[in-house]
């Protein structure tokens, strides 16, 4: 047994930062489908608008997909996307964040691609978004290149970070909703 | 023909004359549920040349699922363009500017379908 292995503490951690909802695992489609609706029931406790659970939702079902897509770290049995998902509170917002690794080759696309989305105002991104559904994904694209665009849209304020990892970088996303 | 709402894809109802779409789309594999679905709608389609009516109500999608609205739509625009009498309502609920801002967005491609935003209020959801 190890006495390290702090259960209180954990508790204790988890209330204190408010965290309604958290993940960190493997994370698959049948995973998601199982815990999507205990974590709509966790946003409507709150009396929260429905317009703003569903706007939490929206990040979450797009952080926890890009997980399954893109994380380069797999289970060694079946292969399954290991990463972290978590919904707070925080003072007023929700926050909503993700942390996988992503291949060095592909962390900095995804870094110039959420550089890019965070200089864009919503008019633009509302008209980005409508481009990348007509003409599909540019060649650069991590995936549909739509996620992104999305969580951009349905958030006030992202931020975003890359840590070293053994297995390329450790991408931290953490999204505000209101 | 119906394909039944799931916990991650809406209900669709396909006749000869009408589709119906309601309730959230964010299912485990795009294609896998919306082959079948535009499949059926194509095969309904041909049976008549009468006026064909659409109706949306979605509450959610996802971003993988807009690609299949779009695809929805622009097949329905064609359709539209080939001669077909179609009249389109986009159902969305007071407040719910997503919804809205998603239906304004699909109406921009289309100039042939009849096309027509419709507030609705929450208390209509079953």
């Amino acid at each position: 047994m190890s006495e390290h292995k702090d259960t209180v503490g954990l508790h204790a951690f988890m209330q204190e930062r408010r965290t309604l909802f958290c993940y960190s695992g493997p994370m698959t489609e049948d995973l998601l489908t199982t815990i999507a609706n205990p974590v709509r029931h966790q946003l409507s406790e709150k009396e929260t608008e429905e317009v703003v659970a569903n706007r939490v939702f929206g990040v979450f079902i797009e952080q926890a997909q890009n997980i399954i897509r893109y994380s380069h770290q797999k289970t060694k049995a079946t292969g399954d996307s290991v990463g972290t998902i978590a919904i707070s509170l925080d003072e007023d917002s929700f926050l909503i964040e993700a942390v996988n690794v992503v291949s060095e080759s592909k962390r900095d696309l995804l870094e110039a691609t959420l550089v890019d989305l965070s200089v864009k105002d919503q008019k633009e991104l509302r008209a980005l978004y409508r481009q990348r559904l007509k003409e599909g994904p540019p060649e650069t694209s991590v995936g549909a290149g739509l996620g992104f665009i999305e969580m951009a849209r349905r958030v006030k304020k992202f931020e975003f970070d890359f840590q070293a990892h053994e297995f390329g970088a450790l991408f931290v996303y953490r999204g505000w909703v209101s | 023909m119906i394909f039944e709402q799931t916990q991650r894809t809406p209900y669709v109802e396909i006749s000869s004359s009408a589709c119906t779409i309601r309730g959230e789309c964010y299912p485990e594999n795009i294609s896998e549920w919306s082959g079948p679905v535009l499949e059926a709608l194509e095969v309904a389609m041909k049976l008549e040349n009468a006026s064909f009516e659409v109706q949306i109500e979605l509450y959610y999608f996802n971003s993988s699922s807009a690609k299949f609205l779009f695809d929805f739509f622009e097949y329905l625009e064609v359709t539209a363009e080939a001669g077909r009498d179609i009249a389109v309502r986009w159902l969305y609920r007071a407040e719910d500017d997503t919804m809205l801002e998603a239906g304004e967005d699909f109406q921009e491609d289309l100039e042939t379908c009849t096309y027509e935003l419709v507030q609705i209020q929450n208390e209509q959801i079953s």
